[in-house]
């Protein structure tokens, strides 16, 4: 299906005819190779031009869907008759406010560039676990739950006012900006329409397009920035700065692991704290896959079970004594084991930077295959999170023997949020995305941990989205997906913002 | 090597868009964080390298046809590599590969622009890429006593290029080069009107065959100089006789410097003393194909081994842009007594491109001034007077725009900073 020229005419005395375009090439670098393209790609430039985009979809009866960085294939088209909003072009770093603690972005700007600005400035922000390279605004990660969670919290939390251009064309401000013009709640004076513009996780462009949004946030306890030396790829910082500590913790045990990350967030001492395997920490340091095999057979050798990374970030000379002495009480009350290459002054520097600033997400992620799936997991009380994860995993175990997924150390991934006031799980795996049997293992993992989920009463994932996943767990958890179509109905009458990945209604 | 041979690159590429930026480790501010010129310009996905990814494997499997939108996309890339080492920070894959051999396919099915045709037609009419050339390749050094290694034996040859040949503005640099030589004591000799094109920018426009023609042409009155060490001062030059020649199998063991190196080499040897203060402040542009791209060719031949980790077999190092030239012009511009050097926020292998690059000059002048002024607005931040580069593809361009557009930076050649002082 083509746009009729009147539309297309009209999405271009929009943006300019720089800022469209139909033309095949330019529309398949949007899509997934087989899957759906978009009928034409549009490039606004400020609200008032999102705004335009949005009510002529909703007049001509043709959908649309917007990007932040484009990354995620729920970004893509669902099917036909959809317009793209690729917001690239809004790029501003609105206001950084010192004294409140907030920091209002555009769609594209990216978390890389927010936090070297904070920085600056003595603070930071929660990363999206994704990688720095993904949106800094608080609505476009998923669940923007990341490295910095424990300290730093996650996007749900950290979002206060937003402006929202709704499913049909109008511009909401939420939170005090309604009211007052002012960024600093999400919540009012003013509306707080917070659990209608996001649920458990993102609407995924399904519910409208946000333009501009504020987040909470933190103290920086660190300089301004790292010195690195050396050449990409073997950046090092030329010195750890004063009370910054680093280690990786093993334990003998799925249980002693949970109970000391449970300690670690009771006593608030973890910058981040996150559950890796040691096939992420040696993706995390290799600079190659070479490297990364020759490391994860180091690293694997040395650990004595699960463990978690833990950075420190001391404030004063007396909080840092106080965070490593806890740390090694924890470490005595569970037979921790540190990982000696972690914690080695040579490569403690590379460990820290890379993993406060979320850069080698990518190297964790997708060098190895091109693909991985965090497939399976979710948020809420730590404990819980972790059982999930744990009686999520023996099928991927099973699909390791059969060799359709890499053996990367199964040890299933938990991570405290807000020093253990909630806790996230997930199931990562990697597998050859040429091999047509390992490409059907994510769909087995997924089905096996939704059962998981619902017969155990473990809650509502985080990877539960579209109609199918909800109308599948929604029966068991308070029918709320007949109030999410109900949302979506209310705020979508025309059914203009495509929701593939979120829910749509069928009269 | 084909783009066919790029499949499993391209398709690793998980469009994270990390392309479009400087390796994170290294961003430290807003202003100044990307990378490509082709998207900060165009915006759409496809112009950057994780678009070009896609396109290419779209090429392979013609499902694109050749229209006026691909060609326009092709070419409006400066082939600086900045994508491909943003990439490899993280991935296993190559990125500018394969961008250039959408160049050479598109080449090879004959789908070209007319702009490039002209360039071409004039590098296989008169060896040069500059039509329409009136001056003659050797007239730069008119008075310079240099030797004609097509008559004479020399060690070393400087190659000066199509750049400096035809462009009485860089005439100078050509000939502070050669009088820096000669105070050193280097038995230097120049091919002068049998000089010809290294064919390199010919390559990045996609002309594989042009290349291959050039360089045999150009080893072929090397070898009989006798010569062992070429010496230049254009990047591109420097990248073809070294890089491209040697990934093609043409460069024997002739050594290639650029003329910072050697320069550098030899005030380090106590050769050359600069003494004479040259109070300025200056900030450097690394040329992309001196820089990043200016590393050796690595050879190898084989394929991923079929399994869940992308690995190789036999085992393959990936060029990354950790061994370019960096350090040399840094250090040459340091000898210079007097002189501060700034840096810009884009520096070394995540410098921003000049602009001119990959035939945009030619196809796409105002895109070329673009990015350009991006770089010249980077370098007047620093609050320097002058920004030095060293190559006259760069300096052209960055002159050419400060013309249009205005700036008080001046333009230097780190080869003239250096006579001046020396
Ligand atoms: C490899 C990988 C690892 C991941 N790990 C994590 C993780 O650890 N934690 C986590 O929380 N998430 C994770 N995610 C999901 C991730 O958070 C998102 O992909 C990413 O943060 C989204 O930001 P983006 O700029 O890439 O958004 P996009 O990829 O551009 O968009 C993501 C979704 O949000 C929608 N969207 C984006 N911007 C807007 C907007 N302005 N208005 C309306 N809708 C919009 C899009 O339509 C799309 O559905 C991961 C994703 C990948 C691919
Ligand atoms: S080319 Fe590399 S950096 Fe760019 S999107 Fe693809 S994988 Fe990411
Ligand atoms: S080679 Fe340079 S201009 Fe071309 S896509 Fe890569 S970064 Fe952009």
């Amino acid at each position: 299906m083509t746009l009729k020229r009147e539309i297309y005419k009209a999405l271009e005395d929009v943006v300019g005819p720089e800022n469209i375009s139909e033309a095949p090439l330019i529309l398949g670098s949007y899509a997934q190779r087989t899957r759906p393209r978009f009928e034409a790609v549009t490039l606004p430039q400020n609200t008032g031009e999102v705004q335009a985009i949005v009510r002529l979809c909703n007049r001509f009866k043709v959908q649309f869907k917007a990007s932040s960085s484009g990354w995620g294939a729920y970004g893509d088209a669902g099917g036909p008759g959809v317009v793209k909003l690729d917001l690239r072009r809004m790029n501003r770093i609105l206001e950084i406010n010192e004294k409140n603690m907030y920091a209002v972005v555009e769609p594209y700007v990216i978390y890389a560039q927010l936090q070297a600005e904070l920085m600056k400035r003595g603070l930071n922000c929660n990363i999206t676990g994704a990688g720095s390279n993904c949106s800094a605004l608080p609505l476009a990660a998923h669940q923007g739950i990341g490295h910095l969670s424990v300290s730093g919290s996650y996007g749900e939390r950290n979002q206060l006012a937003l402006e929202w251009v709704t499913p049909d064309g109008e511009i909401v401000r939420l939170g005090s900006l309604g009211s007052l013009g002012q960024w600093w709640c999400g919540d009012g004076p003013g509306p707080s329409l917070r659990g209608i513009i996001r649920g458990n996780v993102m609407p995924l462009g399904g519910l409208g397009v946000y333009t501009k949004a504020a987040q909470k946030v933190y103290h920086w306890p660190g300089p301004s920035t790292f010195a690195i030396e050396g050449v990409s790829p073997h950046y090092n910082p030329s010195q750890i700065p004063p009370g910054f500590m680093i280690r990786y913790v093993s334990f003998p045990s799925s249980d002693k692991l949970s109970q000391a990350a449970h300690k670690v967030g009771a006593s608030e001492i973890g910058f981040i704290l996150m559950g890796f395997n040691p096939a992420m920490m040696a993706s995390n340091m290799a600079t190659n896959n070479n490297e990364d095999r020759a490391y994860f057979k180091q690293f694997t050798d040395l650990v004595q079970g699960p463990g978690f990374l833990i950075i420190m970030a001391g404030n004063s000379p007396s909080d840092t004594e106080y965070k490593k002495k806890v740390l090694q009480q924890i470490m005595d009350e569970y037979s921790g084991k540190s990982l000696e290459p972690v914690e080695d002054p040579k490569n403690a520097g590379g460990f820290m930077w890379r993993f406060i600033r979320v850069t080698s997400s990518i190297r964790e992620v997708a060098r190895a295959s091109g693909i991985f799936a965090g497939q399976v997991g979710g948020t809420d009380v730590f404990y819980l999170m972790h059982q999930y994860i744990l009686r999520s995993s023996p099928l991927k175990e099973r699909l390791i023997n059969e060799g359709r997924l890499l053996a990367d150390g199964t040890d299933p991934f938990v991570q405290l949020v807000e020093h253990g006031h909630a806790g996230h799980g997930e199931l990562l795996i990697r597998f050859n995305k040429q091999d047509p049997e390992a490409m059907k293992a994510p769909a087995e993992v997924g089905m096996f941990a939704n059962k998981t989920a619902i017969e155990g009463h473990f809650g509502v994932p985080g990877h539960v989205w579209g109609d199918a996943a909800h109308d599948q767990y929604g029966p068991h958890t308070s029918n709320y997906h007949l109030w999410l179509r109900k949302i979506k109905k209310t705020y979508d009458p025309n059914a203009a913002s495509e929701a593939t990945n979120y829910i749509t209604v069928n009269d | 090597m084909a783009l066919e041979d790029y499949r499993s690159d391209m398709e690793m590429c998980c469009r994270c868009s990390i392309c479009k930026f400087v390796p994170l480790e290294k961003l430290k501010e807003i202003q100044h964080s990307y990378v490509c010129p082709s998207i900060a310009r165009y915006n759409f996905h496809t112009y950057a390298g994780g678009g070009r990814m896609g396109m290419g494997i779209a090429m392979l499997e013609k499902e694109l046809e050749y229209d006026g939108k691909l060609l326009e996309v092709v070419y409006n890339c400066q082939m600086c590599g900045a994508c491909d080492i943003s990439c490899k920070y993280a991935m296993d894959m190559e990125v500018l590969e394969p961008i250039n051999e959408i160049r050479i396919k598109c080449v090879e099915d004959g789908h070209t622009v007319p702009a490039l045709d002209g360039v071409i037609n004039s590098l296989r009419k008169q060896g040069t890429m500059v039509p329409g050339a009136k001056a003659r390749r050797g007239e730069w050094a008119k008075g310079l006593d240099v030797k004609d290694i097509t008559r004479q034996k020399a060690k070393v040859i400087y190659h000066a290029g199509c750049r400096v040949c035809y462009d009485e503005d860089m005439w100078r640099v050509a000939k502070a080069t050669v009088t820096l030589l000669h105070k050193a004591g280097i038995d230097v000799g120049i091919a002068g009107e049998n000089e010809s094109c290294c064919g390199g920018r010919a390559y990045q426009m996609g002309y594989k065959e042009e290349l291959l023609n050039q360089a045999k042409q150009n080893m072929e009155l090397i070898k009989k100089s006798g010569a062992e060490i070429l010496v230049t001062g254009c990047a591109d030059c420097y990248c073809a006789f070294k890089v491209l020649y040697d990934k093609f199998g043409l460069k024997d063991d002739l050594e290639v410097l650029h003329t910072t190196e050697y320069l550098a080499r030899l005030i380090k040897e106590g050769k050359l003393k600069p003494t004479k203060k040259v109070e300025t402040k200056v900030t450097y542009h690394d040329p992309c194909h001196l820089g990043r791209l200016g590393e050796p060719y690595i050879h190898w031949e084989g394929k991923p081994v079929p399994g869940h980790i992308r690995i190789f077999g036999p085992p393959k190092e990936f060029r990354r842009g950790t061994y370019g030239i960096y350090e040399p012009p840094r250090d040459v511009l340091k000898s210079v007594p007097g002189l501060e050097l700034v840096e810009m926020d884009r520096i070394k292998e995540y410098a921003w491109c000049c602009g001119a690059g990959g035939g945009v000059k030619e196809t796409n002048p105002e895109f070329a001034r673009w990015t350009a002024r991006e770089r010249i607005d980077e370098a007047e931040s620093t609050g320097a007077e002058a920004i030095v580069t060293a190559c006259p593809g760069c300096e052209r361009n960055f002159k050419d725009t400060i013309k249009e557009n205005g700036s008080s930076l001046k333009v230097y050649d780190v080869v003239e900073l250096l006579e001046k002082a020396t």
